[in-house]
């Protein structure tokens, strides 16, 4: 089964065109931050142009196919064997995935390839004071694991009170009465996605399902993990939320 | 070649057809709660990673394929062989410093090479090019600033990266017949066909011009694409599969820790734009040398790129390409390790 070179001009257009429509929906719909930092928005609205540009050309070579069909037929047969029709069928593999699977961020389900960090090495860029600058209710979760981090006594910012989003995950390494909440940091796109989280204390603790998404306020205190100090908070409320627009954290 | 792109292929639909019958399967069975929770989930894990990385590279790969649409209608091969030298060591140190014109990572830089090695570059120029221009480009100089300053780890990033590139360039032009390097395809039309044969008989003007440059910037994004979306795809598998924490609990010993980092940088095949700000994550639980060897050998060689390069070179030639600057980095950054207190 040979690919003509008019149909596989068709095809090279709806693909090519699909995937420029394919990242519109993902800028438009919000669902981008998913899959990438927010600092490569320009890069793949450049790349959606880019596709709709390609698109246009191999779209003016089908109608010129068209138009040419008979002079052209011995040679436009010529190069075409196996190998386009394998190119377009994997090229259209993201395209299926993309529109066929909802599209959904990372969640505790990708904790057990990654692991979780209560304590990051030197944390990922900005300066050492940074996250004390902000104020301590607007800190979020890599805030305060930063925090925790650079402050040479960490025993200091106990008693300062936290307000924080993030996922349930209840940590083997904790007691009934704990879990974490998480998100992940994204630097670049989800495959160097990090997971941080901090220590929630509550007495309803068990109840909160893993992976639903909380907003958490209480005052932290210092607790222990693997022999690192890491922030914990003294829960005074728990309440569920919906999945953020920007679930993951932009270091 | 051509059996074994095919080979690829059917395992990457293999592997997608064997997670859908598996969900499906637990699906129908109704079978234990949990693992088809897991096996949705992991599902889920892939999917976003994959889905991810190509969102990523996707840009850059068109980029790379525009300009070389561009270079193929608007550079004639008297333009190409005048610029460079001819010497081949002379035109693998012009290799190395040719990134600075073509500020794109490793996806980008591979249809490049490849159209201008069909247009006369020396194939030592050509690698160490390739090689080099992920980091030694203006971009990633500028996210690694952004990441560690004007310290030594950016020196020492530029400078070993174009060291190795230029050394392993150098090692390539000793060859007696380099053409015979690159596979055919490199500067012929190929045999997948998707490309119309960029010869121009009558040199078209104008939107022409552009419509060809286009057409074959769109040819040639299916050519590579396969490569990317195949390589994403394993990428992809193993980081649901392997678990990081196992990887990174080897990761002390001024040897160790350099493996563990490379195999780290191959295995996340992140965009060399960025990599810095990944790599400040383990900076404080691992070696200098080893973070030097994630930043080094990272842009030169991931899953993704030893595809692509699979593309234009022949099979030695890219076994050549992945292990010199392999043992390189390692010596280097051992070396650091052991020798030198940053």
């Amino acid at each position: 089964m040979k690919l003509s070179e008019r149909n596989y001009r068709l095809l090279q257009t709806l693909i090519l065109a699909g995937m420029g429509v394919y990242l519109l929906v993902k800028i438009l719909g919000g669902t981008l931050y998913f899959y990438i930092n927010d600092r490569f928005l320009w890069l793949v609205a450049t790349g959606a142009a880019i596709f709709m540009l390609l698109a246009l050309a191999a779209f003016r070579r089908w109608r010129a196919a068209g138009d040419h069909a008979h002079h052209d037929h011995a040679h436009t047969h010529h190069g075409h064997s196996h190998g386009s029709r394998w190119s377009l069928l994997i090229v259209a593999l993201p395209l299926v995935l993309g529109f066929l699977v909802p599209a959904k961020p990372l969640d505790s389900g990708a904790l057990a390839a990654r692991g979780i960090s209560t304590n990051l090495g030197a944390g990922s860029g900005g300066g050492q004071a940074t996250q004390l600058s902000v104020p301590a209710d607007q800190r979020s979760i890599l805030d305060w694991v930063r925090a925790f981090n650079y402050s040479a006594d960490p025993s200091e910012l106990a008693g300062e009170s936290a307000n924080v989003v993030g996922f349930v995950y209840h940590d083997p390494r904790l007691p009934a009465n704990q879990f974490l909440v998480s998100r992940f940091t994204v630097t670049c796109c989800v495959a160097d996605a990090f997971a941080v989280g901090i220590i929630v204390e509550s007495e309803d603790a068990a109840n909160w399902a893993g992976n639903e998404w909380v907003h958490v306020q209480g005052t932290i205190a210092v607790a222990s993990l693997d022999g690192n100090p890491a922030p914990l908070v003294l829960a005074e409320d728990i309440k569920p939320v919906p999945v953020p627009p920007q679930p993951y954290l932009f270091p | 070649m051509d059996r074994i792109l095919n080979a690829l292929g059917i395992l990457g639909l293999v592997l997608l057809a064997v997670v859908a019958v598996l969900l499906l399967q637990n699906w129908l069975a109704g079978g234990v709660q949990l693992d088809r929770a897991a096996l949705s989930s992991s599902f889920n894990t892939f999917t976003t990673i994959f889905l991810g990385i190509f969102i990523e590279a996707a840009p850059f790969l068109l980029l790379g394929t525009l300009a070389s649409g561009l270079v193929e209608v608007y550079f004639n091969k008297e333009a190409v062989q005048r610029i460079l030298p001819d010497n081949p060591f002379a035109g693998a140190l012009v290799g190395g410093l040719l990134g600075f014109t073509f500020p794109v990572c490793e996806c980008g830089v591979v249809p490049l090479t490849r159209r201008l090695f069909h247009k006369g570059m020396a194939p030592a120029t050509g690698i160490a090019f390739l090689l080099a221009s992920p980091v030694l480009n203006p971009i990633v100089i500028a996210s690694t600033y952004a990441a560690y300053g004007w310290g030594p780890m950016l020196w020492l990033r530029i400078g070993l990266s174009f060291t190795i590139a230029v050394s392993v360039g150098m090692i390539f032009a000793l060859h007696q017949q380099p053409r015979s390097m690159l596979r055919p395809l490199a500067f012929a039309p190929i045999s997948g066909g998707s490309i119309e044969l960029p010869v121009i008989q009558s040199r078209p003007t104008g939107w022409a011009r552009v419509q060809q440059a286009l057409t074959i910037a769109g040819d040639e994004f299916f050519e590579m694409g396969r490569y990317l979306i195949i390589g994403s795809m394993l990428a992809a598998l193993l980081q649901t599969i392997v678990p990081q924490s196992a990887l990174l609990a080897l990761g002390s010993g001024p040897l160790l820790s350099v493996l563990v980092m490379i195999v780290l940088a191959v295995l996340l095949s992140i965009c060399s734009t960025v990599d810095a700000f990944v790599s400040l994550a383990f900076v404080g639980s691992f070696t200098t040398g080893s973070i030097l060897g994630f930043l080094v050998y990272g842009p030169m060689v991931d899953i993704k790129s030893t595809l692509l390069y699979l593309q234009v070179f022949k099979r030695r030639t890219v076994l050549y390409m992945v292990t010199l600057p392999l043992l390189l980095t390692i010596l280097a950054a051992v070396f650091l390790n052991l020798n030198v207190a940053l």
